[in-house]
């Protein structure tokens, strides 16, 4: 027992003393949260505004592509941002990062020719003053033929949103002008076309009402993250650690002085208590800036806990304890039986891919979670803790899912922990030659 | 006195090689037993069974000390490649060492172990700043902090100059002194010589020799010769009742046929050579242990 505290103690010790553990302790959860933030940030900010040349046949849609308070827009939040996007609006609007040359065409003799100019403009250099982006027209046709395509021009093809966004905005304005040229007076016209928005309102099983679910995914995401990588990282660390005891001897020095059994032990509480170590610093730095957060955005009209109850605390250590036993078990295996680094990296590749299949199947779970396959996962050994975290993020899955899903892992990481300490019984001790399946198997049998 | 380790029979096969093959022997309290053999013999194979690192195919070995307390306690253990983490620094490894065997170290004990192996101001340094040498130091006081009553050293001189070989070579004797028992693995047969009270030489994992320093010399009678001369003394060489010799300078070691006469010798000496001294005596180890385990490699060397 003693033995076994001293194998822990110096586990932990020389783990948490080392670099890679104050930085990701420290800089992990600012940098998971500046890798969701920084896409968000640059898909509606930092991309740089667009200059889009509209070319209007019709001469009727100035005001459609023209902002009615610059001021005002470049305010909005990134958040409100999304949010609006998600809700519908009134009328489509301009997108802050666009910036459109109004060019009106209406009665131009010869449309073609006037195109030229701006079409050589786009294949400008990128730092030319009068660059363009696109080119959107818009046939004097239009507005009376129903059958008249309207023209995105760009060097990249793929900016459909732009296109969308455009296209849309001629759309409604000609909607518009159609109707009033018929007799329809403005203000009906805009009462008929009001867009209708959509809330999001999340019902829990007590009969509870929240919004704003959209941004669970965004959650999801970063506790995923924050509950995956540190078992991959650590485990990484573990397997590293008993292929260097082996190549360094000192596993010689250990087992003549502690059983396999005991050591391996050490070990993993070792390495445990330093994941423990890592959350409740995490846990500890999500309140203290939480609680800043929450202050900031009440004032901004978000409610935190609108999208992160509580019990996703509680949920989030009891998961994160479960994966990363399983995780430091796996690797342990593939350390004992490994003599190189390279060997062992190769040994647990196939493994770690089949054991990441829930954060690859993040997006799907988080959109469905009641959805049998998100059930299955979540029940599933290996798998439960990361898909059974997620799940209860964003839905409310009965109790009796979660317990299994916990009872699931215990047995299994029980189950991990026998097989590596008799795997470690007789693969530590082996130098040489990399066991293949048949012999491991024989090992298991023999320990 | 008593025995405190017996090993008998043990067998260990890696793949298709026969490491050990049936080894036996006893090891008596408060003795130096050398365990002797050329590289890849089976010392180093054998001592890690010892040391329950390896369990044997077949075959046991039994700790005869009484007493309570576990074996892996009472045990010191210096393996043959260094075993330290490397990380780590001196003083904390070797609290750490102690630890693992049970025992809470005192730091001052410590202190004394480090002052006499010359290692006080490298205290707090990492294993990785240190020399090999210094490495070696380290690895011995781990194997001695917890006081064990059998110390197992697989090559505990290498990687140490000529002062720090003395150094450990006095501290064996000084363990043997104080009661300790000492299982020494070794391939120098010189230092087996200063050190050894009981040898076992084992080739080709079996045991071909063991007994006391004194009966094994004694088994090979007194057929070796030293010589020291002036003059010419290539042609000892090729005297036919000279096995072998060993001709450095003006100082000859002939190993005698059987039945060789040293009279003979001496005689035909006297026409070209000015004898200094001419002492018939036992082999040294290194005669014996060349004459049991390379005669095969010598003679293919010479063919060659």
């Amino acid at each position: 027992m003693n033995k076994m505290f001293a194998v822990m103690k110096r586990e932990y010790l020389q783990a948490v003393k080392k670099k890679m553990f104050i930085i990701m302790t420290l800089l992990f959860p600012f940098l998971m949260a500046a890798l969701v933030a920084i896409p968000g940030f640059i898909a509606a900010k930092g991309m740089g505004t667009k200059r889009i040349a509209v070319l209007d046949g019709t001469g009727k849609l100035q005001a459609a592509y023209t902002r009615p308070n610059e001021v005002e827009k470049t305010n909005e939040t990134a958040q409100q941002e999304a949010r609006k996007a998600l809700s519908g609006r009134s009328q489509p609007e301009l997108p802050t990062q666009m910036k459109v040359e109004y060019v009106n065409q209406a009665g131009a003799a010869n449309p073609d020719a006037a195109l030229k100019p701006y079409l050589e403009r786009i294949t400008r250099d990128d730092d030319a003053p009068d660059k363009l982006e696109g080119v959107f027209v818009i046939p004097a046709k239009a507005a009376t033929d129903q059958d008249t395509p309207l023209t995105f021009y760009s060097r990249s093809s793929t900016d459909f949103i732009a296109q969308e966004r455009l296209g849309k905005l001629a759309n409604k304005s000609l909607q518009r002008s159609r109707l009033s040229e018929n007799g329809v007076s403005p203000e009906l016209v805009e009462n008929l076309l009001r867009d209708l928005r959509v809330d999001a309102v999340q019902l829990s099983r007590t009969g509870g009402k929240k919004t704003g679910g959209e941004l669970n995914f965004v959650v999801a995401f970063i506790f995923g993250a924050l509950l995956m990588l540190p078992s991959l990282v650590y485990g990484q660390e573990t397997m590293r650690g008993i292929v260097q005891e082996k190549s360094d001897r000192v596993v010689e020095v250990l087992i003549s002085s502690v059983t396999p059994r005991q050591l391996l032990t050490g070990k993993i509480l070792g390495v445990a208590a330093v994941g423990l170590t890592q959350i409740f610093v995490w846990l500890a730095m999500i309140a203290i800036i939480g609680g800043y957060g929450a202050a900031t955005m009440s004032m901004a009209d978000i409610n935190l806990t609108q999208f992160i109850r509580p019990s996703v605390f509680l949920y989030f250590f009891i998961f994160f304890i479960l994966a990363y036993m399983t995780y430091v078990c796996i690797y342990a295996i593939a350390g004992a039986v490994c003599n190189t680094e390279k060997e062992a990296q190769q040994f647990v590749m196939p493994i770690m891919m089949v054991m990441m299949m829930p954060w690859f199947l993040m997006m799907p779970i988080v959109l469905n979670p009641d959805a049998p396959f998100a059930i299955g996962f979540s029940l599933a050994p290996v798998f439960g803790p990361i898909t059974m975290f997620v799940r209860t993020l964003v839905t409310e899955p009965p109790m009796w899912h979660v317990l299994v899903s916990i009872a699931v892992s215990l047995v299994t990481i029980a189950a991990f922990f026998w097989i590596t300490a008799k795997i470690f019984r007789v693969g530590i001790l082996s130098y040489g030659k990399r066991p293949t399946l048949p012999e491991l198997w024989r090992w298991l049998k023999v320990a | 006195m008593g025995e405190i380790l017996a090993v008998r029979d043990i067998r260990k096969t890696f793949g298709a090689v026969r490491a050990v093959d049936g080894v036996s022997f006893a090891v008596r309290r408060g003795t130096i037993t050398g365990l002797l053999g050329r590289n890849g013999a089976g010392k180093t194979t054998t001592i890690r069974m010892i040391t329950g690192i390896f369990m044997p195919d077949s075959g046991d070995i039994q700790w005869l000390a009484g007493g309570s307390g576990s074996f892996r306690d009472r045990i010191g253990y210096l393996p043959e490649e260094r075993g330290l983490y490397k990380q780590m620094k001196v003083i904390d490894l070797l609290l750490f060492l102690a630890e693992i065997k049970g025992v809470r170290a005192h730091r001052d004990k410590i202190g004394q172990w480090l002052e006499r192996f010359e290692l006080t101001d490298k205290r707090d340094a990492k294993i990785e700043e240190l020399s090999k040498g210094n490495q070696q130091k380290v690895q011995l006081i781990g194997t001695l902090l917890h006081d064990p009553e059998l110390i197992i050293l697989d090559e505990p001189q290498s990687g140490l100059d000529p002062v720090n070989m003395v150094l450990v070579r006095n501290l064996l004797r000084e363990l043997r002194q104080e009661g300790k028992t000492i299982l020494l693995s070794t391939h120098m047969m010189a230092e087996a010589e200063r050190l050894a009270d009981e040898i076992i030489l084992i080739h080709g994992g079996k045991v071909v020799l063991e007994g006391t320093l004194d009966q094994v010399r004694g088994s090979f009678g007194k057929n070796t010769l030293h010589i020291d001369f002036e003059g010419d003394g290539a042609f000892l060489r090729d005297l036919p009742q000279v096995k072998r010799a060993a001709i450095v300078n003006n100082a000859a070691e002939l190993s005698l046929a059987e039945g060789a006469d040293p009279q003979a010798i001496l005689q035909a000496c006297m026409p070209s050579l000015r004898i200094r001294r001419f002492e018939v005596a036992s082999p040294s180890l290194e005669e014996i242990f060349i004459e049991k385990v390379g005669t095969e490699t010598l003679a293919h060397e010479e063919a060659r």
